[in-house]
């Protein structure tokens, strides 16, 4: 795994995600602050469109692999695929996890409203961002390329929730990883159905791993 | 298992300067033998090899010629265990690639496409490589030294000439200082001074008794650094042999190449 974390500190793009991650919701909630009334889901809210750093690095680590042939350098290194994976999947999963923590403490700091009660919705956000980055990194793994991953994740999460808009047209929406997800540390949610807030990161969790698991067995079929 | 052992029995090399290893390591290098038997592999309906057998031996340059997509490069990805053959076996030292835990430490790979990040330096691209096997980051400045690479170290790999992408490449293959080599197109994009260095670079390895395994599509070049020759056409080895073997009655490799491939007669693909 320390090779996979050297992997990602050599790459000028994964440290820009990084900081996306940290930086976005602490300025959101600056300048939200003004226009906003405060209320129960201040710095949440902004947290979430946070996750848009671990998205854009989950596309990084497996992308790369993609860039100049850099996959056949990794595989001639540790032929195992199952374990450059198990490895891959760890460095992103600390990276990410260092990053949400971080970068909720600085966010709700800002805010005013960083609280002792905060702790198990600042999990739910860790929880959150890790399985974001890592529903990116699966997608990238499975089509070779960060193209899905940073124009449907990216532009859903900052732009046009195609996940909203999908509560509007059938309740089942509810279930989509995004919007579930968040159940585990948003009170105020207008879209329907009503996850508590594990229900909703197992709802999340499931989706991940089915989309890992696909992902990982073409990556241990295909050649490389 | 010999093979295995070598880098981390030894302790810390010397600092080298730059090209000045092609005098030689000091202690000789013990290759595992490359066994490849009844390789067949298909693509869809498309046959990209089929019963391709050689082997290429301890203390030899070992050529492996044939035309661009005659499955030269297929056959090295099999070896290494990054294509998947549908028949066969490849062997290193006796097992497959894959077995091995630290394989740097066993098998030097230089691949076809350069096979790092642009965004990286080059410094980076072989930290994390030696990282993945446990070897020491002194020998990455050695590495670089060894293939005159130091002055680019802290530059990214995207402002890299061919030739510097190359010889970061050899660089990579080098990190575990293994007794086996596996090279494709080596010269593919150095200049002539590049090209007489690995040929003397690669001629003392094998001295040394290391194996060394390199395709190409060149033969003059080839001619002149290699013991045996194996030749692939359409994905069959159609000659397997001593340079002088494979030559035969004809003047030079490449008179011998052109009638065995019979590619001087299709025309330039």
């Amino acid at each position: 795994m320390r090779t996979e974390l050297l992997k990602l500190a050599g790459l000028p793009s994964a440290w820009v995600a990084a900081a996306l991650g940290l930086l976005i919701p602490p300025l959101l909630v600056t300048l939200n602050a003004r226009a906003v009334p405060a209320g129960t889901d201040t710095g949440f809210v902004e947290l979430t469109v946070g996750v848009l750093g671990p998205l854009v690095l989950g596309t990084i680590a497996a992308g790369s692999e993609y860039r100049g042939g850099q996959l056949r350098t990794s595989l001639v290194c540790v032929p195992s695929r199952l374990r450059l994976l198990a490895a891959k999947t760890g460095a992103v999963t600390l990276t990410v996890a260092v990053t949400a923590a971080l970068s909720a403490v600085l966010t709700l700091g800002v805010a005013g409203v960083l609280t002792g009660g905060a702790g198990p919705r600042i999990a739910g956000v860790v929880v959150y961002w890790v399985l974001g980055g890592l529903l990116a990194y699966g997608i990238t793994l499975l089509t070779r390329s960060g193209v899905l991953p940073l124009t449907v994740l990216i532009v859903n999460t900052t732009a046009v929730s195609f996940s909203y808009l999908l509560t509007k047209v059938t309740p089942l929406a509810a279930y989509l990883p995004d919007l579930a997800g968040a159940r585990m540390y948003l009170h105020d949610m207008d879209t329907p159905g009503d996850l508590a807030p594990v229900t909703g990161g197992l709802v999340m969790a499931a989706w991940v791993a089915a989309v890992l698991g696909v992902a990982g067995y073409v990556f241990h079929r295909r050649d490389a | 298992m010999r093979a295995a052992r070598r880098a981390s029995d030894q302790g810390p090399r010397s600092r080298t300067g730059p090209r000045s290893d092609v005098a030689g390591p000091g202690p000789a290098l013990t290759g595992g033998v490359i066994t490849i038997e009844h390789v067949s592999k298909r693509r869809g309906r498309t046959t990209i090899l089929s019963d391709v057998g050689f082997a290429a031996r301890p203390g030899r340059v070992t050529g492996f010629l044939g035309p661009n997509g005659a499955g030269k490069s297929s056959t090295l990805r099999i070896l290494l265990g990054l294509d998947r053959a549908q028949r066969g076996t490849a062997l290193v030292a006796g097992r497959p690639f894959a077995a091995w835990r630290r394989p740097l430490t066993v098998v030097g790979a230089l691949l076809d496409e350069g096979g790092a990040h642009r965004a990286r330096t080059g410094r980076a691209h072989l930290r994390w490589i030696a990282a993945s096997n446990g070897l020491a980051r002194s020998r990455v400045d050695e590495v670089l030294d060894l293939v005159g690479l130091g002055d680019a170290a802290g530059r990214r790999i995207g402002s890299y000439s061919l030739g510097m992408g190359r010889r970061l490449g050899l660089a990579a293959a080098l990190l575990g200082d293994p007794a086996v080599l596996v090279l494709d197109e080596p010269v593919n994009g150095l200049d002539a001074g590049g090209i007489r260095w690995m040929r003397e670079f690669l001629r003392r390895r094998a001295a040394d008794g290391a194996t060394v395994l390199l395709s190409s599509h060149l033969m003059g070049e080839l001619a002149e650094t290699v013991d045996d020759v194996v030749v692939i056409d359409r994905g069959r080895i159609i000659a397997d042999g001593t340079l002088s073997e494979v030559t035969g009655a004809h003047p030079s490799l490449e008179d011998a190449y052109f009638a065995l491939t019979e590619a001087g007669t299709r025309g330039p693909r």
